[in-house]
C-alpha cells in the first residue's frame, strides 16, 4: 500500500464537488461582510448582502465554478428561504397588537405605495427599452426578497434578476429614505416605519430599528403584509395584463 | 430553539400543501404565514422559542438570499447594456414609493383625526 499523498488537484475536485464548500463560502463570507457592516454602524451601503453576494460571484469566477455547481451546495441555506417568510408572521402578529385604527390607513397606504413602485419600475423600464428579461423582474421586486422570489416563479420572471433587484431596492431605500421623509415633513415614528417598509423591506426595518422601536416594528408589519397582498394579487394582475 | 424551528417547519409545510392543491398562485410559505398569524391571533402571544427563531430569522434574513442572488453573474451581460435603464427604474421607484406611501398615510390620518 503506497502512503502517497493526494496530488492537490484531486483534493480540490473532491472539495469543490461537495456541498461543504459552497457553505462554507457562502457563510464565512457572510459572517465577513456582517463585522464590516457592524463596525461601519450598520451604514446602509456596506450592506452585508450586497457585499456577500460580490465576494461570493467574484470567488466562483475566479475559480471557473459554474453557478449551477455552487447552487447544489448551496441550497440548503437557500431553502431556508420559506422558512424566514413564515416567520414573518411574528412581527406582523407583534405590530398588529397595537394597530387601533391604524389597519386601514395603512394598507391603503401601502396598496397604493406598491401600485406606484410596480408601475414607474416597470413603465421606466419598459421605455428604456430594458428587456423581457428585466421587465419581467422588475414586477415583484417591490416586495421583499424571499416572497418576490416565490412571486417571480409564478408569473414566470427569472426569481434571480427578482432578488437582486429586491435587494438592490432595499440598498437604496435605505440610503435615500431618511430624506425622501424629510422632504415630506413625516414625523411620527409608526408613519416612517411603515414608508420605510414598503420601499426598503428587510434592510429598511434593519434601519429603523436601529434608530427606533416603534418604527422598526411597523415597518416589520408594512412589509410582511405588502409582501402577502402582492403575492395574491400580482399572479392575478400579471396573468390579466398577459391576457 | 428546534422547538421554535419545529413550529415553523409544520406551518411552511402546511402552507406547501394548500398552495400544491387549493391555492396554486400563492406560494406556500406565504399560505404559511398567513396561517400561522392566524394562529398566533387565536392563541393571543408568540411563545418563546418561537419568538428567539423568527427573530434570529429577521436579523439574518439576507443570508438566505445570497444563494439566490449570486445568479447574478448569469445576467451581467444583461445587466451591463441596460445599466442605465435599470439603475433609473429602481431609484425612481424607490423614491416614489417611500414618497407616496408616506403621503397617503399623513393625508389620510389628518382627513380623518383633525380633532387631535
Amino acid at each position: 500500500m503506497t502512503n502517497d499523498r493526494l496530488p492537490i488537484s484531486e483534493i480540490w475536485v473532491y472539495l469543490s464537488g461537495n456541498p461543504l464548500f459552497a457553505l462554507v463560502l457562502t457563510l464565512a463570507a457572510y459572517q465577513f461582510a456582517y463585522i464590516q457592516y457592524l463596525k461601519s454602524n450598520r451604514h446602509p451601503i456596506v450592506n452585508p448582502v450586497g457585499v456577500t453576494v460580490l465576494i461570493v460571484a467574484v470567488v466562483i469566477t475566479l475559480i471557473d465554478m459554474p453557478y449551477k455547481q455552487y447552487f447544489e451546495g448551496a441550497q440548503f441555506i437557500h431553502f431556508l428561504l420559506g422558512t424566514a417568510t413564515v416567520a414573518l408572521a411574528v412581527p406582523i402578529y407583534r405590530g398588529s397588537k397595537d394597530l387601533k385604527g391604524k389597519l386601514f390607513p395603512i394598507t391603503l397606504a401601502l396598496l397604493i405605495g406598491s401600485i406606484v413602485s410596480i408601475s414607474s419600475a416597470v413603465l421606466i423600464a419598459t421605455a428604456m427599452g430594458a428587456g423581457n428579461n428585466i421587465i419581467g423582474s422588475m414586477f415583484a421586486k417591490s416586495v421583499t426578497a424571499p416572497i418576490a422570489m416565490g412571486i417571480a416563479e409564478r408569473i414566470h420572471v427569472s426569481p434571480t434578476l427578482t432578488a437582486v433587484f429586491a435587494v438592490a431596492t432595499g440598498m437604496i431605500g435605505s440610503i435615500l429614505a431618511p430624506y425622501i421623509m424629510n422632504a415630506i415633513h413625516l414625523k411620527p415614528w409608526w408613519m416612517r416605519g411603515t414608508a420605510i417598509g414598503v420601499g426598503a423591506h428587510g434592510l429598511g426595518i434593519t434601519r429603523a430599528f436601529s434608530i427606533n422601536d416603534e418604527a422598526g416594528t411597523y415597518a416589520s408589519m408594512a412589509m410582511g403584509l405588502n409582501g402577502v397582498l402582492s403575492a395574491i394579487v400580482l399572479p392575478a394582475v400579471v396573468s390579466y395584463f398577459r391576457g | 430553539m428546534i422547538d421554535g424551528l419545529v413550529q415553523l417547519f409544520i406551518w411552511q409545510g402546511l402552507g406547501e400543501l394548500v398552495s400544491q392543491f387549493l391555492l396554486p398562485n400563492i406560494p406556500g410559505p406565504v399560505l404559511g404565514l398567513l396561517f400561522l398569524l392566524g394562529y398566533l391571533h387565536f392563541k393571543g402571544s408568540v411563545n418563546e422559542p418561537l419568538g428567539l427563531v423568527a427573530d434570529s430569522f429577521r436579523q439574518h434574513l439576507g443570508l438566505l438570499f445570497v444563494p439566490a442572488s449570486v445568479g447574478v453573474v448569469l445576467f451581467l451581460p444583461d445587466l451591463k447594456t441596460h445599466a442605465l435603464a435599470v439603475t433609473i427604474a429602481l431609484v425612481v421607484s424607490v423614491v416614489l414609493t417611500i414618497a407616496v406611501t408616506g403621503l397617503v398615510l399623513k393625508i389620510f390620518w389628518k382627513a380623518t383625526h383633525h380633532d387631535e
